[in-house]
């Protein structure tokens, strides 16, 4: 059955975002039922195709969180991250994948709370828009034992 | 699974076991361990599930450098394209360059994007809405990001065909429904994405109204005139490389050129030549070009050396000896740019060049864009 929200990737690093997701677990602050978070070393392993590798398999949005430049673990994985969304901007434009479907997020340790506020910001946003949707049929996802909770 | 179907359908059953073309296979000389006549052999012997897990079946640059010099004819290209086929049904999967993206935009175009890809019309050019002329682009939009740090400027090779085409009476059809011809999909074993992509661009075709499509890239062209035939039946329009269409204006008189002094060698790229045995009409062209004298590398025409990596699949170190030895035979020409027909082909080879000593470096460019400067 087609789900009534829409359907969110969150790729986070192990770092700042995990940590900040821990938190707000702890703090008792849900995500959206629909969201499923994807947990990376380094927000700058994460490439065009990994992203668009998830709109093919079913998500309407996806989401990426790292670390702020200063508190990357890795130094530059920060600012490769930036260098390879803004190749998937490009990339989305011209498959015409709306920019409302792609956020790019960098937070500091300990901003769960904040964390948590732009997910649900981002999935609200998406839920709003009349987008025509990516797939001509629902499609049989494999994401759901893909993703973790 | 039964392979007994593509024995039969590439002749692979006529195997002399000869070797001609493992000796002839440009990978084999770089790579002692890689051998098309022990893949066939493994095959016909029923050892064939051992092919379908091994990581070098999927080396194979599908050159076709064998099947020319096969006395019995098998089809190797297409007996490696249908095995890849059933190792990719397995599971399996080749070593996917640059992080595996261009098959991804090759998958996402089966789906019911919008895009917008035709931002590169500038002002000087004119295309149209409704034409007996259709100009498929190809992925050259998507190439100018994902290859930007190459410099190659992918965009001018479309600028310069529709200008050519405008220069000879043409307002082609360029189209934002266009997907990617899917050759690399196929290439790299993913048959039902392929078929996709041949209903959807055969449906886009159409509905336009074209009757000719032209093509820049020698890649689109093949699959368009040699593959999709095989999923859709005879094809609604005709289909012909730009350097066709311009050889025939060139011998009607239709079309002349301001002088570009200098020397070039040409590479027919393995779709173009072996494939299509579209030799002539590149060299015509360029033939037509004032004061620009074109000097044929060691291994030309039928005998071209691939530019080593086509399908954005494992791409390595064989891959790399490959080229150093097309750019050697580049630069003994004398020539101081390599042009192509196959955007694959320049891009391979532009990488290749980055990496050699200064001496063996050599600039490669398409063929539409170098003679879109001879327009007055």
């Amino acid at each position: 059955m087609a789900p009534t929200q829409p359907r969110v990737l969150i790729f986070v690093c192990n770092w700042n975002a995990y940590e900040g997701l821990d938190q707000a677990g702890r703090q008792h602050l849900n995500l959206p039922p629909e969201v499923r978070t994807l947990k990376v070393e380094c927000m700058g392993q994460v490439g065009s195709s990994m992203i668009f590798k998830a709109f093919e398999k079913g998500a309407d949005g996806v989401m990426l969180v790292g670390c702020t430049p200063d508190e990357c673990h890795f130094e530059f994985g920060s600012r490769r991250a930036a260098e390879l969304f803004e190749e998937t901007r490009e990339l989305a434009g011209l498959l015409g994948i709306s920019q409302d479907r792609l956020q790019f997020l960098q937070v500091r340790a300990g901003e769960g709370a904040e964390l948590v506020a732009s997910v649900q910001g981002f999935v609200d946003r998406l839920a709003a828009q009349a987008d025509e949707p990516l797939h001509w049929q629902q499609p049989d996802t494999t994401m759901e034992g893909a993703a973790g909770s | 699974m039964n392979f007994q179907p593509i024995i039969q359908r590439t002749h692979a059953y006529l195997c002399a076991d000869c070797g001609k073309c493992t000796g002839s296979c440009p990978l084999a000389r770089v790579d002692p361990e890689y051998s098309p006549r022990r893949i066939v052999e493994r095959v016909i012997s029923g050892d064939a599930e051992a092919v379908i897990t091994d990581p070098r079946l999927w080396t194979c640059m599908t050159c076709g450098l064998c099947s020319t010099r096969c006395p019995s004819n098998v089809d190797f290209v297409r007996f490696i394209i249908e095995m890849r086929a059933e190792a990719f049904q397995a599971g399996e999967r080749g070593v996917y360059a640059h992080d595996g993206i261009l098959q991804e935009i090759m998958r996402l175009q089966r789906l019911n994007v919008r895009q917008h890809r035709t931002g590169w019309i500038s002002q000087d050019i004119h295309v149209s809405e409704s034409s007996e002329y259709l100009y498929f682009v190809g992925c050259l939009p998507y190439f100018d990001v994902i290859f930007d740090e190459l410099d190659l400027e992918p965009l001018e090779i479309a600028r310069s065909a529709v200008r050519l085409l405008n220069h000879v009476g043409i307002t082609p059809i360029v189209s934002d429904e266009e997907r990617c011809c899917g050759a690399d999909l196929l290439l790299a074993g993913d048959v039902e994405g392929f078929r996709d992509l041949v209903k959807l661009n055969v449906e886009m075709i159409e509905a336009t109204g074209a009757k000719k499509v032209v093509f820049t890239c020698a890649e689109c062209y093949n699959a368009f005139k040699n593959d999709y035939p095989d999923y859709v039946g005879t094809l609604p329009f005709e289909t012909l490389h730009l350097t066709e269409l311009l050889a025939g204006e060139i011998e009607i008189g239709g079309l002349a050129f301001e002088s570009l002094p200098g020397q070039v060698t040409y590479h027919d790229p393995c779709r173009m030549g072996r494939f299509l045995k579209v030799h002539e009409p590149p060299r015509a062209v360029l033939a037509a070009v004032p004061d620009l004298e074109l000097a044929e590398m060691e291994d030309n025409r039928e005998r071209s050396l691939c530019c080593g990596s086509p399908a954005w699949i494992n791409c390595g170190a064989s891959s790399k000896l490959i080229q150093r030895e097309k750019l050697r035979q580049a630069r003994e020409t004398g020539a101081r740019v390599m042009l192509t027909t196959c955007p694959k082909c320049q891009i391979h080879l532009s990488c290749a060049s980055r990496d050699v000593a200064a001496e063996q470096k050599i600039e490669v460019t398409d063929l539409t864009s170098w003679i879109g400067q001879a327009l007055d």
